[in-house]
């Protein structure tokens, strides 16, 4: 179980020129180890920058990146072995598909791990059942196959890597509501089987409330709040000041409790509102 | 990063030189070139020196801007000047060594290559390349070549191609950029190695950008397709271009700084080529 731990991080882009921007500011949080946490903020809240600095694709303009309590940047030129422990899947990662067959290109990552021929074909036969790929794509070419199908080749890509700590930036982005339940599903059984931290970014509070445990809410720049996915959603007024809001059925629930109805104020999934809203009608009815 | 290369020397601003028609522009970088060649003399070179360094000073474009943009042409330079002092010959040697023997003749000769040359740079840089946005150059040019299009050269389509190539070489640039990160997560490293590993380590970077350039093609084509695109027949213009005083002005200077040139090469005395 590994944890990320961030000190005071500052990121400017092009610093020192006239397109000088700065992205995050004093950002200090932990990413606990053996949790699914989601990175919430709305576009240029700084979520995709922030999760670079944490496989040292970037380095921070100043204050300290701690992978299990040690400074990534202690030694520059092991940071490669960084990027194999904390394992980053870019958004829209299907563009990054460049092998000619699945396959090979699942295994980009392990082989670069240096890992013998058998443990690779390991890792990639792993990654691609948690990741629900069907077997007979193997042979494909990459460019054969649907958007969601590539996208669950890229993000196998990572998975193969046995990351300790798994970043997806947006997995779900631009997927039919089959296709996200597939890669949350899979990143879920990831996080189960191997007890690995996994950081998920996402604009869906639904999504949110049913896979992650942990939120960090992000706003222009800095961390506007952390903590445990339920109790951030109990604090609608607050998500909706950063732009942000709480799932769809928890704000109908708060209509609902507002209009008089008495229903808890925790209910973040369909599933759970369902029930609270059949006990309900069945009291009446009694 | 790579994002932070700038595409051309184009320098935004707002002084006389930015505003000019590009086709003037593009005139007047000839014209200017024709006088810079004419001069022959010394004081026609100081004439020039003067012309140039006004322009710059017209254009606000700052000289360390323009110093810098020198820079890659600095060994070019240096040859010319060298060539010129070793194989000048002229009248009395000043310095007789083994084979070497430099003439006075030479080493003025050098001289006035190197402020040549630095007025060149200088002078096309202010008129044309800073202050003349790539997408207004291509434009101008275009309309310049437009009587072309009588005998069958394509100039509308090498316009627009060139337009497009403009367009997209930053968002290229940014996706390389985007690519080159995505595998450096994946265990790529570019940096070290010998070369053939650096040049395999590419491909995974060139093919998804091939891959996506030309699926931003395909989108283009779709898009301009949509917006009912034919090509040059019957197509108008957003920004027509106008003769404005400023241009006619601008001209008049230009064919004053050749025609003044010309009568100094005449009657000034001095050392001349
Ligand atoms: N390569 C870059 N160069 C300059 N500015 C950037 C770059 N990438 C992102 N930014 C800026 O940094 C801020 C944070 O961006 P980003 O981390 O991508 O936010 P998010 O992922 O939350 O949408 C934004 O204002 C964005 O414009
Ligand atoms: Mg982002």
């Amino acid at each position: 179980m590994s944890s990320i731990e961030l000190q005071n991080i500052n990121y400017i882009y092009s610093a020192g020129t006239p397109f000088e921007k700065a992205a995050l500011t004093d950002v200090s949080v932990t990413f606990g180890g053996g949790v699914i946490t989601g990175l919430i903020g709305h576009t240029g809240s700084g979520k995709s920058t922030l999760v670079q600095l944490m496989n040292g694709l970037m380095k921070p303009t100043s204050g300290t990146v701690l992978l299990d309590g040690k400074d990534i940047w202690a030694e520059p030129k092991k940071i490669r072995d960084v990027r194999f422990r904390v394992g980053l899947c870019f958004q829209y990662p299907e563009y990054q598909l460049f092998e000619e067959s699945v396959m090979l290109d699942i295994a980009y990552g392990p082989k670069n791990m240096g890992l013998s021929d058998a443990e690779v074909k390991r890792r990639v036969a792993d990654a691609v059942r948690f990741v629900g790929l069907d077997p007979s794509l193997m042979q494909k070419s990459p460019f054969d196959l649907s958007g969601g199908q590539k996208r669950r080749v890229a993000i196998a890509g990572i998975i193969a890597m046995e990351p300790e700590v798994l970043i997806l930036d947006e997995p779900a982005a631009g997927l039919d509501p089959v296709g996200r339940e597939e890669i949350f599903g899979g990143v879920r059984a990831f996080q189960r089987e191997r007890n690995s931290t996994v950081i998920i970014v996402s604009h869906s509070m639904e999504d949110m409330a049913r896979y992650s445990d942990e939120l960090v809410v992000m706003d222009h720049g800095r961390v506007h709040m952390t903590g445990r996915t339920s109790e951030i959603f109990r604090r609608s007024g607050e998500l909706t000041k950063v732009g942000l809001d709480v799932p769809q059925i928890t704000r109908l629930m708060n209509i609902l409790r507002n209009a008089g109805a008495e229903i808890p104020d925790d209910i973040f999934t369909v599933d759970r509102a369902a029930e609270e809203l059949t006990k309900l009608l069945a009291e009446r009815k009694g | 990063m790579l994002k932070d290369i700038t595409i051309g020397q184009y320098f935004p601003g707002s002084s006389p030189l930015h505003r000019a028609d590009p086709r003037v522009k593009i005139i007047l970088t000839v014209m200017y070139i024709v006088g810079i060649f004419m001069a022959k003399n010394v004081w026609s070179f100081v004439f020039a020196v003067v012309f140039t360094a006004a322009l710059v000073i017209i254009s606000r474009i700052p000289a360390k801007t323009i110093l810098r943009g020198m820079k890659p042409l600095i060994y070019v330079i240096a040859f010319t000047a060298i060539i010129n002092i070793f194989w000048t010959k002229g009248e009395k040697p000043l310095v007789e060594w083994k084979f070497i023997h430099i003439y006075a003749e030479g080493l003025q000769f050098a001289a006035l290559m190197i402020v040549r040359i630095i007025a060149l740079l200088a002078g096309t840089g202010v008129v044309l390349t800073y202050t003349t946005s790539p997408i207004a150059l291509t434009d101008g040019l275009e309309r310049l070549l437009g009587p072309l299009k009588k005998i069958k050269i394509p100039v509308h389509e090498f316009s627009m191609m060139m337009t497009i190539a403009l367009r997209f070489i930053p968002t290229l640039i940014e996706e390389t950029d985007k690519i080159m990160s995505a595998q450096k997560a994946r265990g790529a490293s570019f940096d070290s190695g010998s070369l053939p590993q650096r040049a395999k380590a590419l491909i995974p970077v060139m093919i998804p950008l091939f891959v996506s350039a030309f699926r931003r093609a395909d989108d283009l084509a779709v898009a301009m397709e949509c917006r009912c695109y034919r090509g040059d027949v019957g197509r108008t213009r957003m920004t027509e271009l106008h003769m404005k005083p400023l241009d006619w002005i601008l001209l008049a200077a230009f064919a004053a700084f050749i025609a003044v040139t010309v009568v100094i090469n005449i009657f000034a005395p001095g050392f001349s080529i």
